[in-house]
């Protein structure tokens, strides 16, 4: 029973922050058919935003530095989007594979220059210090603000795309974009928007992971690769694909550091070499042609 | 019958540039013009055999790393440009390369000769593997697919410490004693590089070639001329992860180490990026890449930190601009049509609210 | 004459929508045959059963005696069944040269030659083609470069290079000038006259299907409703009622 319940609320963990950087991916890819390999760095620049706006306070300071990083590198995302993006939407995976690897190893650069090459540390809020206790299993509690924060992301990306006129715009444009444009729509502002979205999701996990990592330059290839395992593993463009994803890497990666820590590594790329090989398109994906 | 979209790369690429051959045999080519490269290439020969003489050694290394890593972008772009098929896990055979001397020297004390020939054996074998499962998935997936491949075995090297010893790598006294002189080794590099390439040429001139740039640029149409397309294209992955574990070997003896990073996926994303900054329609652009990415790698590192943000931007604006890499700078026409481009472009930019993009359309295919 | 092709039963179903239902039809071997019916009658998916590239729901097709349904395409062509394809299939971004080449060296199963230069065996054989197609002139010129109907010849070139005994052309004039359709009916006439190939086509040009056309089989919503002579097909009135309509019956 104990490690029962080590194991659910350490996958579950993993899973969450996991879940919350794929379905930025994700989501960009279903809406645009965009390959953001600079999803890592958004994700990187919010953990540093994070260790800079929170100041190892651990008061409210804490939450205001989360809606911090996840505002600013937002904002950062539109310039990206506007200066580079925008030119290369047209084009074909390639493209966007290389283009947005560059700007990862442009703002890699640029972060090295801001943050420095050192270690960061975040401390956790004080309302999630320390440890829990549950049917004899102690586990940090921080795990449940993660585990929470999954669930309201969750939650919330369902009801963008199925109760407002914006997420309707985004279904509409996975189908059919010249015909949105004919409606009304200016496509280029629902873009911006979905990878202001995307880019916001990415920093929103990063900025929430710091206090359990050390915030340092390569954190944006670790994660993207992570990032695209859980995404492939769902079927790139679905969010419950992302959600499962994230989950099947979460046991895999729990139980394997569990029961097998020297190959807990090898979970994540077998699972995912496992579910392309059988299913070409993912679990949850729509097949490409 | 879908006709392949063409992609913003491919439209570029439609004045093949005369850098030293566009890879296939070209009958209508001139006689002053094969005097002109066979010269051109000659020339390169003998200045990089003088430059063995004369660079001092600090240059001489980083020229010997730019040709392992020439080696290496050559038989990349073997399936990149020639089969439009883009792999991220190229880096796996290039380590597997590095480390077939490295564990042989560690742990069977395999001479280093006899390393050579077998290191590309066992690439070949790996690659047939890999390929075999990867070549199943298309464009985007089968490059996603590749990268979990050479993640793995990243991963592998990293953590099967008693065997590859980890993150440190091995490091050691593994190149035979003809090879320690600094300019013995580069001479060496440079041979074996120089046959390398010279192979690779061959085989993307023979009909092999010319039935892999066929399949490139339609699948279903060699499919219904009778090429069994799945076959072809996994030899081509056999090749080219054969030769890339050949440029790891020659990259040992630059290094004289093995390390799991060899196998990172960043390092398959370097060889795509050697490949696409020298100019991937063209044999020797891959060549040129490596040697830009590699002095400039050096040169930066030296007089600036920030050589990752000049890297990005060099990359961006080709990726941009100039598609065709910096050896379309060498066609006979680059600067009015790139000014045409950029017009263009910027001509495009203007009504982008109105821009469509299908899709399915952007799905198409990797070039 | 003998039957060069026999489809029987032939049945493709997608989802619940019947493209091919229950298709019998034969091809006399050194004949002319064409395929018609309104759009969306099933010629395309025929055609692509018969070349292998859609897998046959039910059905058999037997070709030059041997069992081909459900065989991969690369198999099927490899025993002489060529096609040139509706929508243009060609190699963009290589030489028409090349692109002959390429489909030679396919023939021969040479694709696994490193060892030889391209030129050698192909050239020769490829400009002949070429010449045939009418396209000799423009050789070294890149695919993508050329006007929609020299990449339709360009099209017939490749299948040509196959030698095979069946061509497969999907409505091998559209588009074209009027011009071009007449290169390209005397180039079909000629191919069969001359070199004694088998031609199934499928086509809109009801001038064409009755110029030169030997056998005509009418598909409408997948089924097979007239099959046979042209004169016949011509007399029948359930064709003339159902798709042929008043254009025929007004020139008669």
């Amino acid at each position: 029973m104990r490690t029962l319940i080590l194991d659910v609320v350490g996958i579950l963990a993993t899973a969450g922050s996991l879940f919350i950087v794929s379905s930025g991916l994700t989501l960009v890819f279903g809406a645009m058919r965009l390959i953001n390999v600079a999803h890592g760095s958004f994700y990187m620049l919010g953990a540093f935003v994070m260790t800079t706006v929170a100041a190892n306070s651990a008061g409210a300071r804490f939450w205001v530095a989360v809606a911090a990083a996840t505002v600013v590198v937002a904002v950062l995302s539109v310039v990206v989007e506007v200066s580079v993006m925008r030119r290369i939407y047209a084009s074909d995976h390639l493209t966007h594979l290389l283009a947005t690897f560059a700007v990862s190893l442009i703002v890699a650069d640029l972060a090295l220059r801001v943050w420095g090459s050192g270690g960061r540390s975040v401390r956790e809020p004080s309302v999630a210090t320390g440890a829990v206790s549950l049917g004899g299993a102690t586990f940090p509690a921080y795990d449940l603000v993660l585990i929470a924060a999954a669930f309201a992301v969750g939650l919330g990306l369902w009801l963008l795309l199925t109760r407002t006129p914006f997420g309707w715009r985004i279904r509409a444009a996975v189908d059919d974009p010249e015909l949105l444009s004919c409606t009304g729509t200016r496509l280029s502002l629902l873009r911006t928007g979905v990878f202001m979205l995307g880019a916001a999701l990415a920093a929103f996990a990063g900025a929430l992971v710091s206090p359990q990592v050390t915030v340092a330059p390569g954190m944006d290839t670790a994660i993207i690769v992570s990032a695209f395992i859980v995404a492939v593993i769902g079927g790139l463009g679905s969010i419950p694909g992302a959600a499962l994803g994230a989950l099947i890497i979460g046991v895999a990666e729990t139980l394997g550091a569990s029961y097998a820590p020297s190959w807990s590594s090898s979970f994540m790329y077998l699972a995912m070499i496992a579910v392309l090989v059988m299913l070409p398109s993912g679990l949850l994906g729509r097949a490409e042609r | 019958m879908n006709q392949p979209v063409r992609t913003t790369l491919q439209k570029h690429s439609e004045r093949l540039v005369p850098f030293v051959g566009r890879g296939p045999v070209d009958v209508h080519r001139r006689p002053r013009q094969v005097a002109l490269r066979v010269g051109g290439v000659v020339a390169l020969l003998v200045l990089l055999l003088v430059a063995g003489q004369v660079l001092d050694i600090a240059r001489l290394l980083t020229l010997e790393e730019a040709l392992a890593l020439a080696a290496f972008a050559m038989a990349s772009n073997l399936l990149i440009g020639y089969g439009g098929l883009v792999s991220f896990g190229q880096a796996a055979f290039f380590g597997i390369g590095s480390y077939t001397v490295a564990l042989g020297w560690l742990h069977w004390q395999l001479s280093f000769w006899l390393a050579l020939v077998i290191a590309p054996l066992i690439g070949g074998a790996v690659a047939g593997i890999i390929g075999l499962l990867a070549l199943r998935s298309r464009r985007l997936y089968f490059a996603l697919l590749t990268l979990a491949f050479s993640q793995l075995c990243y991963v592998l090297a990293q953590e099967r410490y008693t065997f590859t010893q980890g993150a440190n790598g091995v490091i050691g006294p593994m190149l035979p004693d003809s090879l320690i002189d600094p300019r013995h080794a580069y001479l060496f590099v440079l041979a074996v590089a120089a046959a390398a390439a010279l192979v690779l040429w061959k085989i993307t001139t023979s009909p092999f070639g010319l039935v892999l740039r066929a399949t490139r640029e339609n699948r279903e149409r060699m499919q219904a001329l009778g090429v069994n397309v799945f076959g072809h294209q996994l030899l081509a992955f056999v090749i080219s992860g054969a030769f890339c574990s050949l440029a790891g070997v020659l990259f040992v003896v630059y290094s004289q180490s093995a390390y799991p990073e060899l196998l990172d996926w960043t390092q398959s994303g370097y060889a795509v990026y050697m490949v696409v900054i020298g100019g991937m329609f063209t044999f020797l652009g891959p060549a040129l890449g490596a040697g830009v990415y590699t002095f400039a790698n050096q040169y930066l590192a030296q007089h600036t930190s920030d050589w990752q943000l000049i890297l990005g931007l060099i990359l961006l604006v080709i990726v941009l601009f100039r598609p065709d890499g910096l050896a379309g700078l060498l066609s006979p026409r680059p600067w009015r049509s790139a000014a045409r481009r950029l017009q263009a472009r910027f001509g495009q930019q203007e009504d982008s609210t109105t821009d469509t993009t299908d899709p399915d359309r952007t799905t198409g295919e990797l070039p | 004459m003998t039957a060069l092709l026999r489809a029987t039963g032939l049945t493709r179903r997608f989802g619940g929508f019947t493209a091919v239902d229950h298709v019998d039809m034969e091809v006399q071997e050194g004949g002319i045959h064409a395929v018609i019916g309104p759009n969306g009658a099933g010629k395309t998916t025929l055609f692509r059963l018969l070349t292998g590239l859609v897998r046959p729901t039910e059905g058999r097709i037997v070709f030059a005696g041997s069992e081909i349904g459900g065989s991969r395409p690369h198999k099927i062509a490899r025993r002489g069944l060529a096609q040139s394809f509706q929508l243009t299939a060609i190699f963009p971004r290589l030489s028409v040269l090349e692109s002959v080449q390429a489909a030679i060296i396919a023939r021969q199963r040479h694709t696994r030659d490193v060892l030889h230069w391209t030129g050698r065996s192909t050239t020769a054989e490829a400009g002949a083609i070429l010449d045939r197609v009418g396209l000799g002139a423009a050789s070294g010129q890149l695919a993508n470069t050329l006007s929609h109907g020299d990449q339709r010849a360009l099209d017939l070139a490749l299948a040509l290079a196959g030698r095979p005994r069946l061509l497969l052309l999907d409505e091998p004039t559209a588009g074209m000038s009027i011009l071009e359709t007449r290169q390209t009916i005397d180039l079909i006439v000629d191919l069969v006259r001359t070199d004694g190939l088998t031609v199934l086509f499928s086509e809109h040009d009801m001038d064409m299907v009755f110029g030169i056309s030997e056998t005509i089989t009418v598909l409408h919503q997948g089924r097979v409703i007239a099959d046979g002579p042209a004169a016949t097909v011509r007399a029948d009135d359930d064709v003339m009622a159902i798709y042929l309509g008043n254009a025929v019956r007004e020139r008669n």
